[in-house]
């Protein structure tokens, strides 16, 4: 292969997980030809919103360096689902105008929360985000015991459907990846990056760490709110046990799209790479009727395979 | 070259902002004074700083160089003492971010590079806000190629930091701080990792600011490079501020000798007794090159020696003991001569076996069990001597831990009490007893009296010199002139990354050491 080629495949963290989704998916229509029905398109994209927008959350707090992980974003995403069913709908704030903004805000102030405390208070990230982790599963819990149905017929079920012709997924997983496509064209990702990479030089060049380091974790918590929006959609109804499914595909999205777990490289558009693998993997197994321990176990190989071959390219691009 | 008497006397201190008023300063410290822990890095530091003048800072190891440039960045605040800037007294600088705004740019001796960013960006790094670009992109491009292609030949904007050779990553570090366009400019030892091309462009930079009126602090360990572009010269002696000299009032030897100050003149550490004939060589280096471009190293130890470790900080001697102790080299090899046989050394725990045993410099994060009670962290070299029937007994183990009680003087409570229930001095006492239990043939000692109190130098000092007289061969990296001098049968003095010169006992005196780690010749 030509050095060339390998030179571009290797600057990009997502070339494994394009490659590999691109392969899944050409799998996927092999194995069941109706995948890609035109009337299946928006409910199987439905279906795989909440996985890419988990992995899209938990990425930033690995980008920021020092340790940094978000293990609060599934339960975070699990409460915003259960605050707009039993909270909003039925009242005036029910609607998308005035809900979508305050579930945004509570988001990223959980995430803003964590992020004082890594940054500031010196915790270490898996403590301070498990210990919040452990509240809003408990928080989750309290608010419905039992799962509670939302009222037929709101506008997250076209979030999970189409609207007019657009899947409504487009929208949900769209918000979070338009945003980061808008804060690329100011120099807060490349302040990331570069808090990520080595903080020590970034708070010589006189860069604000602590600010860079909490705004990260709330942004994550913001778009963690955003999948809760697009799971509610999904299941119709309020659930303290739903998120269970997310916590760890939503890590696994993020090392298999390419990101640096130790900061300074990657983005939003690489885990969301990662969860489609992810999606299409447990789709694939699913069709084929494999067993469910068979899938965790799938899982478990392609993490690995990823995370070899992502680390090969990228010592090959990094010179000794 | 100058050519001086043999001793010179110290000149007398001239501080000339005494004698001529001091015009257009842009930076003044006053009294500034620094701790940390017990140790105290700047005790009184004063100095000003003039428009359009390039202001040499020098002085030996541990004399308060960085913890100056730390301060004046913002990235340390000092206990005591004022700084003004632009005419304006300020308590400190409170961060990196407040000394670039009042125009103080600073590249330190580490190179500090975000390796997974571009060359771009690592040149721009916190010159945006948040959200907020100040300099526009085209701008940002030009002025980055413009500003590095000052520095080397082809600058390569868009590559990766950590793809760079070592010159062109630290020229990416001062870049970033030309692009700032700073009043003042400090470079902290920025000179040593550049190479001679990308070094004479930076004279010429620093020439080009100086004309328009910008102030640079320049530390380099470099006499030529201090010659060739200070103005003045502030000597600094143990965090004082001892001297302010203008271009030509000293010479090289006469800033040696203010450097090293005539501190009371120590007593005899080693009784002429206890000097020791050298016995058999046990482990020598055999061509070890510590970089590529190193000269290799031939260094035979025999048994019963002292040898000292010299040089300032940074210049290969860390690295070379760490060698001695099984680290891998660049090249070449360290080969130990057991019962006649020879043996290459490959890793450290070669070097257990072979009888190398290495009391490393940072006692918190490589040698004590911060957890672990003082016995067990005695103990934990030599485990294997306290198992009877293949249990551990502790009363043995007290035992053998009674002997160095007294031979070192440790002063501890009973004795499974946490180690950090002891003072560093104590605790470093049970390291080096840990390792003398294990009767190693060689004893690396990685600047042992780092921060302890002079009682405990003495009581190490006689253990030491006891251990020599029983024939271990011992090698001691030190950082105090007056224990290479008062202790060692000769000092290798390291610069560079390379074994510079070798001092034999005649040899030793303080201006012959520090004439070695700075002057340009060999002694």
């Amino acid at each position: 292969m030509s050095t060339r080629v390998l030179r571009i495949v290797t600057q990009r963290p997502s070339s494994f997980a394009v490659g590999l989704a691109v392969l899944l998916l050409v799998a996927n229509v092999i194995a069941q030809p109706d995948f890609i029905a035109p009337n299946q398109i928006a409910p199987t994209l439905g279906t795989m919103a909440p996985f890419v927008i988990v992995g899209m959350a938990s990425t930033l707090a690995f980008l920021s360096g020092g340790g940094g992980i978000d293990l609060s974003i599934a339960p975070l995403m699990g409460l915003t689902n259960i605050v707009l069913v039993t909270v909003f709908f039925g009242t005036s704030f029910g609607g998308p105008l005035l809900a979508v903004p305050i579930l945004l805000a509570l988001g990223a102030l959980v995430g803003a929360l964590n992020g004082v405390m890594v940054a500031r208070l010196r915790y270490p990230p898996v403590i301070a985000t498990l210990g919040t982790f452990f509240v809003l599963a408990g928080l989750d819990l309290r608010l419905v015991p039992n799962p509670v149905t939302a009222a037929g017929d709101n506008w997250t079920n076209h979030l999970a459907g189409s609207i007019g012709p657009v899947p409504g997924a487009v929208l949900t997983m769209g918000a979070p990846l338009l945003l980061w496509i808008g804060l690329r064209r100011t120099p807060y990702v490349q302040s990331l990056l570069a808090v990520g990479d080595h903080d020590a030089t970034a708070f010589s060049a006189g860069m604000d760490v602590n600010a860079v380091r909490i705004s990260a974790y709330a942004i994550g918590g913001l778009i963690a709110a955003v999948g809760g929006i697009a799971l509610t959609g999904l299941v119709r109804s309020a659930d303290a046990q739903v998120f269970n499914n997310y916590i760890l595909v939503a890590l696994a999205a993020v090392a298999l799209g390419g990101t640096n777990l130790a900061g300074g490289r990657g983005g939003l558009f690489p885990s969301m790479m990662g969860a489609t693998c992810i999606f299409l993997l447990e789709n694939l197994l699913t069709s084929l009727h494999a067993s469910a321990y068979f899938i965790e176990v799938a899982y478990g190989g392609v993490l690995f395979i990823a995370v070899l071959f992502g680390a090969r390219l990228f010592n090959r691009a990094a010179p000794a | 070259m100058r050519d001086m008497a043999n001793e010179p006397a110290a000149p007398a201190p001239l501080t000339d902002s005494q004698v001529s008023p001091p015009a257009d300063v842009v930076l003044e410290v006053a009294g500034l004074a620094k701790s940390f822990g017990a140790t105290q890095a700047l005790s009184d530091c004063s100095l000003d700083l003039r428009r359009g003048e390039v202001h040499a800072i020098m002085g030996e190891n541990g004399s308060g160089k960085s913890t100056l440039v730390k301060i004046l960045s913002g990235v340390h605040r000092p206990d005591g003492g004022t700084v003004t800037v632009g005419g304006e007294k300020v308590p400190f600088l409170s961060s990196p971010r407040a000394a670039g705004t009042a125009g103080i740019a600073t590249v330190f001796q580490e190179i500090l590079a975000a390796g997974q960013q571009s060359v771009l960006e690592n040149i721009w790094l916190g010159s945006d806000g948040l959200l907020r670009r100040r300099i526009p992109k085209d701008e940002r491009m030009a002025r980055a190629r413009e500003t590095l292609g000052e520095l080397i030949d082809v600058p390569r904007l868009h590559v990766a930091a950590n793809e760079l050779a070592l010159s062109d990553r630290q020229a990416t570090c001062i870049a970033r701080a030309l692009v700032r366009d700073p009043k003042v400019l400090i470079l902290d030892e920025a000179t040593s990792a550049l190479d001679v091309a990308t070094r004479e462009r930076l004279f010429a930079v620093l020439e080009r600011l100086r004309a328009r009126g910008a102030s640079i602090l320049f530390i380099s360990h470099r006499m030529d490079e201090v010659e060739e572009i200070a103005d003045r010269v502030t000597v600094l002696r143990s965090g004082r501020s001892v001297a302010t000299l203008r271009r030509g009032e000293a010479t090289p030897r006469e800033l040696v000798a203010l450097m090293t100050g005539d501190e009371d003149a120590p007593a005899e550490m080693r009784s002429a007794a206890a000097k020791s004939s050298a016995g058999a060589p046990v482990v020598r280096a055999a061509g070890v090159r510590l970089h590529d471009e190193a000269e290799p190293i031939d260094v035979e130890i025999r048994a019963g020696e002292l040898v000292g470790i010299a040089g300032l900080e940074g210049h290969g001697q860390d690295e070379f003991l760490r060698v001695l102790a099984g680290a891998r080299p660049f090249a070449g090899a360290v080969v130990c001569a057991v019962d006649g046989a020879e043996r290459e050394v490959r890793s450290p725990g070669d070097a257990l076996a072979r009888g190398i045993a290495y009391v490393p410099r940072d006692r918190r994060a490589e040698s004590i069990f911060e957890s672990r009670s003082i016995l067990e962290n005695f103990q934990v070299a030599t485990v294997e001597a306290d198992r009877r029937h293949g249990l551990l007994r502790r009363a043995h183990a007290e035992r053998r831990f009674e002997r160095y009680v007294q031979t070192l003087k440790i002063v501890a409570g009973h004795r499974t009490n946490p180690i950090t229930s002891l003072s560093g001095g104590n605790q470093q006492k049970v390291v080096i007893a840990r390792w003398l239990a294990m009767s190693p043939r060689i004893l690396l000692l990685n600047d042992p009296t780092r921060g302890v109190d002079a009682g405990t130098k003495r009581d190490i000092y006689r253990v030491l010199t006891d251990a020599a007289a029983e024939g271990t061969a011992v090698v001691m990296l030190s950082t105090e002139l007056i224990e290479l001098i008062e202790l060692m049968d000769r000092v290798l003095v390291f610069r560079e990354g390379q074994l510079f010169c070798e001092l034999q006992r005649s040899e030793l005196t303080r201006t012959r050491l520090v004439e070695s780690y700075f002057g340009r010749t060999a002694a």
